[in-house]
């Protein structure tokens, strides 16, 4: 057992040691890209698998197996909606629903809207994929990941504007860039102190964590609408999840790489989806036995509902700097232009430019 | 003076304001723990500051059991103790060598163990890690043992040397005119003379063995002490605030209960080693 804290330290240290172990788990995007020298390819292994994207190489070789998928969708207290006057049962659908629920739900005056906590900025990171899911094409998320659609640009600084209106018209819960997102945004939505959140789909802060609070009937989901949508409806921002790699040091990376596919197999993946309440990376599990309606929801719109993750795509530096501007475009203390052309800078430094 | 009975009494009382809300900062916390050890992580959610009303001591269960923090504890009880009375041994040892006898370099002796001093642990790591794996040490309670006397040896060493420095040394010449060998020496009149001060080292180095993490994450690292077990309770994203505080609270049980019995003698002992240090 390792201290979560101290994980990516200790096992860069024993990898570059030569000490590492021979199968070790790891986080998707930038903790997998960081480790790439480290991982053995195994894209023979990943048939039946999905959310690879996260786990591959600059060449495209997949050098981890994911073995769930991780993504965002907005989950809601229907007994809140109630409250301020809603159909529980209608969540909205475009930009213009979304504001007229929050509008509701902000005139009944219980609770927030949404609960929000960006005090790492996690809050931020979120709300800029759960947008870009719906307003940018594939093209322009592959230009934002490259930096050639620049964090000015029309597209992404709307979405640096929605995130200060929609803290200007109330939304959000005073003192947010003071509260941590894990945990206290996520159980200040479970004792009912808010009406809506940004969850994930695996892990933790997802549906059957909430549904232990509000009850499977009590939680609805929907994808977070945008103002000019590219679809006539809502995306669902999705990626790999986590993930098991092989030490390309190993003695006995044969061994290791057999046990990466036991670990990834459908059957193991199948007790963890029903008791951790995961979406899987491994199409061949069985999700039909799920009762949760929210599940059955999402796992519904991973098929032609689900785009990339434009956080997960840009460099450690700007997810960094926007934490830090995200907070200060909350606080007021800066303008988006502003802070779009600070993110400007950092990512074209980023890309070496 | 009946006035400034008056006086003292009203100043007292005064005093007793602040001196209240600084004896609530040192027993909250162990209210906080105790009480949300009691709950369920579902009650915790709910009512994060409310006092227990519906108590389980499944948290104490589970932390010890499933957390294998039954383990950990004695592995944590085994280096202390080791490290501490090895500690005590070579620091009395040295600082009466340091102190009391006469040989080439001894002040340069003491300065470059002073100097030691200054030296953050985060600093070395890399070289000490290196050689711990070469010395075959690696995941073995000797090596920690052994590594914990290496850090804290650099302060208890000047303790002790500052301690036995102030002693009177005609004790030990006269000692020596009646025949006692150096180690007969320091057996008989320096070890029973320089005890309020060996207590005072032994409470500091249990609570800095006791509470290590870092030193203890890279040496053993297949088993835990107890301090590492608790911080791998806290998850990445996510932790269970009640099993934590029962960790936690299971953790500071011995020191407490040692407090409690040993009290009289830790509050001379630091006294007297506050004067003579």
């Amino acid at each position: 057992m390792q201290p979560n804290d101290q994980y990516y330290t200790l096992l860069g240290t024993a990898l570059s040691s030569g000490q590492g172990p021979d199968l070790f788990l790891l986080n998707g995007g930038a903790q997998a890209r960081a480790r790439m020298d480290a991982l053995t390819d195994v894209t023979a292994s990943a048939d039946g698998l999905v959310g690879l994207a996260e786990f591959e190489s600059p060449e495209g070789a997949v050098m981890a197996l994911p073995i769930t998928i991780q993504g965002f969708v907005v989950y809601y207290n229907k007994a809140r909606y109630e409250e301020a006057g809603l159909d529980p049962d209608a969540p909205p659908q475009t930009w213009e629903e979304l504001v007229s629920v929050c509008e509701a739900i902000t005139a009944a005056g219980e609770v927030p809207c949404f609960s929000l906590g960006n005090k790492e900025g996690f809050a931020a990171e979120f709300f800029l994929s759960a947008i870009a899911a719906s307003t940018l094409t594939d093209e322009q998320h592959s230009a934002f990941a490259a930096g050639d659609l620049a964090w000015s640009s029309p597209e992404i600084s709307e979405i640096l504007s929605l995130w200060v209106e929609t803290n200007d018209m109330g939304w959000y819960p005073r003192g947010a860039n003071s509260t941590a997102k894990f945990m206290d945004e996520y159980e200040q939505f479970m004792r009912g102190d808010a009406a809506n959140t940004i969850g994930l789909l695996s892990d933790v802060a997802h549906w059957k964590q909430f549904e232990d609070f509000l009850g499977a009937e009590g939680l609805g989901v929907y994808r977070h609408p945008a103002p000019d949508m590219v679809s006539d409806h809502p995306m669902m921002p999705v990626a790999g999840g986590i993930g098991y790699g092989v030490n390309a040091a190993s003695a006995k990376a044969d061994l290791a790489l057999e046990l990466a596919q036991t670990l990834a197999a459908a059957g193991p993946i199948q007790t963890f989806v029903n008791d951790a309440g995961v979406v899987p990376a491994n199409t061949m599990v069985d999700t039909s036995g799920l009762s949760s309606p929210a599940a059955g929801t999402i796992l519904g719109w991973l098929d032609g509902s689900s785009a990339q993750m434009a956080h997960a795509n840009v460099t450690a530096e700007e997810l960094a700097e926007w934490h830090r501007q995200s907070q200060l475009l909350l606080n007021g203390e800066t303008t988006v232009a502003d802070a779009a052309a600070r993110m400007d800078e950092v990512q074209a430094a980023a890309h070496g430019g | 003076m009946a006035r400034t009975s008056h006086r003292e009494r009203r100043l007292l009382r005064i005093l007793s304001i602040p001196m209240f809300l600084l004896a609530l900062t040192c027993v909250y916390p162990i209210f906080f723990s105790v009480n949300n050890a009691l709950k369920t992580n579902r009650n915790y959610i709910l009512d994060r500051f409310g006092v227990v009303s519906d108590f389980t001591f499944d948290n104490f269960v589970q932390a010890w059991t499933r957390s294998n923090l039954d383990s950990y504890f004695w592995n944590s009880v085994i280096v202390t103790v080791g490290a501490v009375a090895l500690l005590l041994l070579v620091s009395s040892l040295a600082g009466f060598a340091l102190a009391v006898l006469r040989f080439p370099m001894r002040k340069l002796v003491f300065i470059v163990i002073l100097a030691s001093l200054m030296i953050p642990v985060q600093v070395v790591l890399v070289p000490f890690y290196q050689t711990i794996i070469g010395l075959g040490l690696l995941n073995t309670r000797i090596g920690l043992i052994l590594s914990y006397t290496a850090f804290f040896l650099p302060f208890s060493v000047y303790l002790m040397t500052a301690f036995y420095a102030g002693l009177p040394r005609e004790l030990v010449e006269a000692a020596r005119i009646d025949g006692a060998r150096l180690l007969q020496v320091w057996w008989t009149i320096m070890l029973p003379l320089g005890k309020p001060a060996l207590i005072t080292l032994g409470i500091l180095n249990t609570l800095y063995c006791w509470n290590d993490v870092l030193i203890s994450l890279l040496v053993l690292q297949d088993e835990r002490t107890l301090m590492v077990g608790i911080a791998a309770l806290r998850g990445e994203y996510t932790t269970n605030v009640p099993l934590l505080s029962a960790g936690i609270v299971l953790a500071a049980a011995p020191i407490v209960i040692l407090y409690v019995v040993f009290q009289r003698r830790i509050v001379n002992g630091i006294a007297v080693g506050a004067v003579k240090g």
